[in-house]
């Protein structure tokens, strides 16, 4: 297929290289010419403008960070495309935003999906993604060779805006349990007993998660270098409660680990991985435990 | 003097009404006509767009929603920079995000346009009784002019600091009041279930050291069941929203207030949010009865 790949971060770099790799022609551009070098030299064709890989190709992947750097290069790239042509993407954005964007894009015969993913930087290398997509139906069988090439599942939640909601979610329930690892984690050390011995004994049993899998081993060896930025997770907080906001729904304890993310930020371990919530908690460590 | 109104509804109303009791020219655009009718017969003109206010004003008072309201009127299409002369005073009573004011005065500024944010505690019946607490931000100079046309409306007038700094005390205020009726809830929620008659807790701690204005004023209205709005619900939801995006962005960590937001969201999405925001009490009630 004719594709478009705009946002070459963690996640967009091995994105771009299984693409490649599975025979797509890929048409790039970036804000800074250097970040997509990588892709040129990996034979994609290199554009000097957003409205040119918009043009070039029937589908236009975007991996970027916020909702206006989504929402900006739709605008950019709506003109360009041809009708029938789909806006896919990966990013991790508010619902809403996602929805204003799919109405913008309909009037000009142009599909939006928002697909975010889950996975981490590990997933994106391994192409093993959990996907999560809204978008209208019938677009599916156009898009199931890019998603088989980026992940191991992927499920069409709704409309446009629907993937988004489950994103949130995904996000909800992981951060939280980070957080509960963490002061899983903080009571097993003020207690005097090894965090190591607990998370193995817990894993076989009914609080195994992933969270406690991936995150609580890099609490365990205290390895808090990224991983995933927590930063990010951060930035997903504001985009989950805003839209709990908007649509009246209770979330007390994503609001209470919102917080101590809050507290993160502020003690300058946004660039750190998540597990570092067990560092917040550790700046008020019991007296026992030092 | 020439006073621009825009943002005619509850608290708008009356307080313009106040500026023209004590003598102002009033210059009125509003966004649906009817909110112009009780202006009829008194001393104001009505115009077409926010633009032709501003030319005809020497101090124009905004008091509408939220930021993009505000941003609408100050520099949209026919918005108050379009038609207002270097030298014009904008003061946006608006409760919004300390950051947007910032960001509405400097680019007001550009114009040669001051901005003061100076929004209001109080409610409707402090609109009413000219009794509002007023917090400003803005230069001292700016602040000095409008400082009499604010005394009209307010019985407390403060200037806090530069650009924002009123919306920060607003939000201040906001972390206060709405963390405040939820402890009285609590409160009285505990004592009530404990079989215990809250109206007399209340009279015994009025006494002590968990005295507050929450307490006497908010608690009373509890014991007396009256829900009825005061400050809505869905207000104060929307108030500690602007508190939590500018925690957020400072990196700011709010646990109470954080809380608070959420019982708020609650009780906007179960349908209370017309309610008076003591209606907290009611959802706590809804929670600790059996299905």
């Amino acid at each position: 297929m004719r594709l478009g790949f705009i946002g070459f971060g963690t996640m967009g770099q091995p994105m771009v290289e299984h693409l490649l790799k599975a025979g797509h022609e890929l048409r790039v551009w970036s804000r800074r010419a250097a970040s997509a070098d990588f892709a040129v030299a990996l034979g994609a064709l290199r554009c000097a403008a957003v409205a040119e890989v918009a043009s070039g190709s029937e589908i236009v992947c975007t991996n970027v960070t916020a909702n206006a750097d989504v929402a900006g290069l739709a605008d950019a790239l709506r003109p360009a495309l041809a009708r029938g042509a789909i806006h896919l993407d990966f990013s991790t954005i508010a619902p809403g935003v996602a929805k204003t964007i799919a109405v913008a894009h309909a009037e000009c015969g142009v599909d939006f999906v928002d697909a975010p993913v889950s996975g981490g930087g590990v997933g994106a290398r391994n192409a093993t993604l959990a996907i999560m997509w809204g978008g209208r139906e019938e677009l599916a069988p156009r898009l199931a060779p890019i998603f088989s090439a980026l992940g191991k599942s992927a499920v069409r939640i709704g409309e446009a805006g629907a993937g988004q909601v489950a994103k949130a979610c995904n996000q909800m329930i992981l951060v939280n349990l980070i957080e509960a690892c963490a002061e899983a984690a903080a009571l097993a050390a003020a207690a005097g007993v090894d965090f190591t011995l607990v998370r193995e004994a817990m894993l076989g049993g009914s609080a195994g998660s992933r969270a406690l899998e991936v995150f609580g081993a890099r609490m365990a060896t205290r390895d808090f270098a990224a991983g995933v930025e927590a930063r990010l997770h951060h930035k997903d907080y504001a985009l989950l409660t805003d839209e709990a906001t908007r649509i009246g729904a209770p979330l007390p304890v994503s609001a209470t680990v919102w917080q101590q993310l809050n507290a993160l930020m502020a003690r300058g371990l946004g660039t750190q991985d998540t597990s570092s919530l067990l560092r917040v908690l550790e700046t008020v460590r019991p007296e026992s435990a030092r | 003097m020439n006073v621009g109104f825009i943002g005619l509804g509850l608290m708008g109303r009356p307080m313009a009404l106040h500026l023209e009791k004590a003598g102002h020219a009033l210059h009125l655009w509003a966004r649906r006509p009817e909110s112009l009718a009780p202006f009829a017969g008194v001393n104001a003109k009505t115009y077409a767009a926010p633009a032709q206010v501003a030319a005809n004003a020497d101090v124009v008072i905004t008091m509408v929603a939220d930021a993009p309201d505000v941003e609408n009127v100050c520099l949209g299409a026919d918005g108050l920079a379009a038609g207002g002369k270097p030298g014009l005073i904008v003061v946006d009573m608006s409760t919004i995000n300390p950051n947007a004011a910032r960001s509405i005065g400097s680019r007001l500024g550009e114009k040669g346009i001051e901005f003061v944010d100076a929004p209001v505690s109080g409610g409707e019946t402090g609109a009413i009784n000219a009794a509002l607490t007023i917090m400003v931000g803005g230069k001292p100079e700016v602040f000095e002019k409008v400082k009499p046309l604010l005394e009209k409306m307010g019985k407390s007038v403060t200037l806090i600091g530069g650009s924002g700094a009123g919306q920060v005390a607003k939000a201040c205020n906001q972390i206060l009041t709405g963390v405040g009726v939820m402890a009285v809830a609590e409160a009285f929620n505990f004592a009530a279930k404990s079989g215990v008659d809250a109206a007399k807790v209340r009279e015994a701690l009025l006494g002590g050291f968990a005295y507050s204005k929450v307490l006497e004023n908010h608690g009373q209205r509890m014991l007396d069941r009256n829900f009825k709005p005061g400050f809505k619900a869905w207000m104060h939801q929307k108030d500690l929203r602007i508190v939590m995006e500018e925690a957020h962005r400072m990196g700011l960590m709010l646990p109470s207030a954080a809380a608070t937001a959420q019982v708020f969201n609650a009780i906007v999405g179960s349908g209370m949010g017309e309610n008076d925001s003591i209606t907290a009490l009611q959802l706590l009630e809804k929670m600790s009865t059996p299905e």
